[in-house]
């Protein structure tokens, strides 16, 4: 998918080190993710996924080598200009907002678009409501389109875990984002629900670029274009998943610990 | 008590401006039956329950602790107080929106540092601005009158008022009167703003962030930036509640805010509920007329008010209620409203099934 050279990345991490002390977490990793395409970070438990993460989301400052959003026309972002730059990120376990519904947690989703100021809140201006409004409905049809409209009014932590991992999808889906970092989209899943979200992101793979950070190797392989893999913070193989399950350093890395 | 729930969510600015306006009408009733006393004790409670939408909004809402709240409060008195000591003619409402302004910038000024700060290292922080508060309005005597304050005939009440209630058959103490009118109608304005910024946008930008602060992020969320806001805005009420203070009374002194003031603003709160449009006025009330419970309470048990124990009475009273609140109903009395409320829908929709099943 996607492999003209032409094709400007959606992100791209380059050298990138990060040091925590005398630990090296990262250690000059390089990877990108193509537009429309599916990229699994995979790699062993410590092996850096998640600071490779947080380094792209800006939780982390890589102690050198570069992020940039090439296709998005950005270089680094903080965490709060994601958002707006069409990067949306789900966290690991559900992250949601445990005092709000549902349907608002799903629409805090869309919160970077312009919706009126401060002025427009206090007041109760008009088109503030309005905008308010077609959030709500947006908000309800997502929740529609994942097959969860009936849980819009319930507080999160009320409902089974599944679902709040939908719920967790539909807020970064509000963000109309050109990328989606998914981090360990399947933990906790049972198989018909693991079947559905494999589903759910290929249909996504039209409007944008996935990332996932995945331990489920079953969940993983069929689902994604390429597969970097991590270990002791280094790239050790990156290519489609039939190359990289016959890849040697990769069994003995970690396809092999696993049985 | 329907047009009540057009408070709520997903209801019209039009429909929340009705509702606010009824209430203050009846509210604007009641003060006209009640004695001079009762309505100076309604403009005090009025003025809390301004304070206290903030404080509820800034704690209930954005989840930053405040002790500063006193503080604030003196800052609002003193910019009205002082600008209506120099300036006798001006019109009230702009010295409202000059103390609301005030109170606004001494929010800022406190939450570029506060905002980093979490928990009891923030209620630190705050309580130590409202603690300094006092000491810098008694030394500053040329600009704050020191420790006697400032008085301010300028801000009596004004003559249409007193002429409207001095007829021959005069039953009404205009002055009582017009600071008791003056403060609700303040406060159902302030009602009003804080209605609208609690279902608003910002108000959920507020929530996101005391929920879940890196998820809020993830979604466009500048933190600072909103709980710097949060402060603002909760400084602003509580420079509008202060301000209406010294209206009221014609007068501020640095004894009226005291430290302790700010406990009580939380309390109250607590009790009315935290983060929630009515608890701010059941706040507000309980303060209004604690004094009379206070006296009651004193004559039930004949407790001498005058001795050490009658005159801390309203702490002991407080303190027993804010602990009895806590275990029983952590959501407040405006929280056991919609508890029951809950449980009567339950019980209805039990009913409904149970005799389907028949």
């Amino acid at each position: 998918m996607g492999d003209e050279p032409t094709t400007e990345a959606t992100l791209e991490l380059t050298d990138v080190s990060v040091r925590f002390g005398g630990l090296l977490a990262l250690n000059n990793i390089s990877f990108g993710v193509l537009p429309n395409q599916i990229v699994g970070l995979i790699g062993p438990n410590g092996a850096g996924k998640t600071t490779a993460f947080n380094v792209a989301c800006g939780f982390q400052k890589p102690s050198s080598g570069t992020v940039r959003f090439p296709a998005l026309g950005k270089g680094a972002l903080k965490p709060s200009e994601l958002a707006k730059a069409g990067v949306a990120r789900t966290l690991q376990g559900v992250g949601l907002f445990n005092n709000l519904s549902v349907l608002e947690n799903v629409m805090s989703g869309a919160l970077s678009r312009p919706g009126g100021g401060f002025l427009t809140s206090v007041l109760g201006l008009p088109h503030g409501l309005g905008m308010e409004r077609g959030l709500r409905s947006e908000a309800m049809a997502t929740l529609e389109r994942l097959g969860i409209a009936k849980f819009a009014g319930s507080i999160p932590t009320g409902i089974p875990y599944g679902i709040q991992k939908k719920v967790s999808l539909a807020r970064a889906l509000m963000g109309k984002p050109k990328l989606l970092l998914l981090d360990e989209p399947a933990s906790g899943l049972d198989e018909s629900e693991l079947e559905e979200f494999a589903h759910l992101i290929t249909e996504l793979r039209a409007s944008m670029s996935v990332l996932l950070v995945e331990h489920n190797m079953d969940f993983v392989m069929p689902l994604v274009d390429e597969l970097v893999v991590l270990n002791f913070g280094q790239v050790i193989a990156t290519g489609t998943p039939s190359v990289i399950s016959s890849n040697e350093d990769v069994l003995a890395a970690y396809l092999g610990v696993d049985e | 008590m329907n047009f009540l729930k057009s408070l709520r969510v997903q209801e019209t600015t039009r429909a929340r401006l009705l509702s606010v306006s009824v209430l203050t009408i009846v509210a604007l009733a009641i003060s006209f039956l009640l004695p001079p006393v009762a309505d100076s004790q309604m403009a005090g409670g009025a003025a809390i329950t301004i304070v206290i939408l903030g404080l509820s909004w800034l704690i209930g809402w954005s989840g930053q602790i405040s002790l500063g709240n006193s503080g604030f409060m003196a800052v609002g008195a003193y910019a009205a107080g002082i600008w209506a000591h120099h300036h006798a003619t001006t019109p009230l409402i702009f010295t409202f929106l000059l103390a609301t302004v005030a109170g606004a910038l001494s929010g800022l000024i406190i939450a570029i540092p506060s905002t980093r700060l979490r928990g009891p290292y923030l209620a630190g922080m705050t309580l130590a601005f409202s603690a300094a508060i006092t000491p810098l309005a008694q030394n500053f005597t040329s600009v704050t009158g020191g420790e006697g304050g400032l008085f301010l005939n300028s801000l009596s009440t004004p003559s249409w008022f007193v002429h409207f209630f001095s007829g021959p058959n005069a039953t009404i103490d205009a002055n009582a009167q017009w600071t008791a009118d003056l403060a609700v109608l303040v406060a159902g304005i302030s009602f009003f703003l804080m209605a609208n910024l609690f279902h608003s946008r910002t108000g959920r930008a507020m929530r996101l962030v005391r929920d879940n602060d890196v998820a809020a992020e993830l979604v466009g969320i500048n933190l600072g930036r909103t709980r710097t806001l949060a402060f603002v805005v909760a400084a602003s009420f509580a420079g509008l509640g202060g301000a209406l203070y010294t209206v009221i009374n014609a007068t501020v002194t640095p004894q009226t805010f005291p430290l302790t003031l700010s406990i009580t603003l939380l309390t109250l709160m607590v009790l009315g509920g935290i983060g929630t449009l009515s608890g701010a006025v059941i706040g507000g009330i309980i303060y209004a007329f604690s004094a009379n419970l206070v006296d009651h309470i004193n004559a039930l048990t004949g407790v001498n008010p005058t001795s050490n124990l009658g005159a801390n009475m309203q702490g002991i009273i407080f303190g027993a209620l804010l602990i009895l609140t806590m275990i029983f109903a952590p959501r407040g009395i405006a929280g056991m409203g919609a508890a029951v409320q809950r449980l009567r829908k339950t019980r209805r929709s039990a009913l409904a099934s149970s005799s389907a099943v028949d």
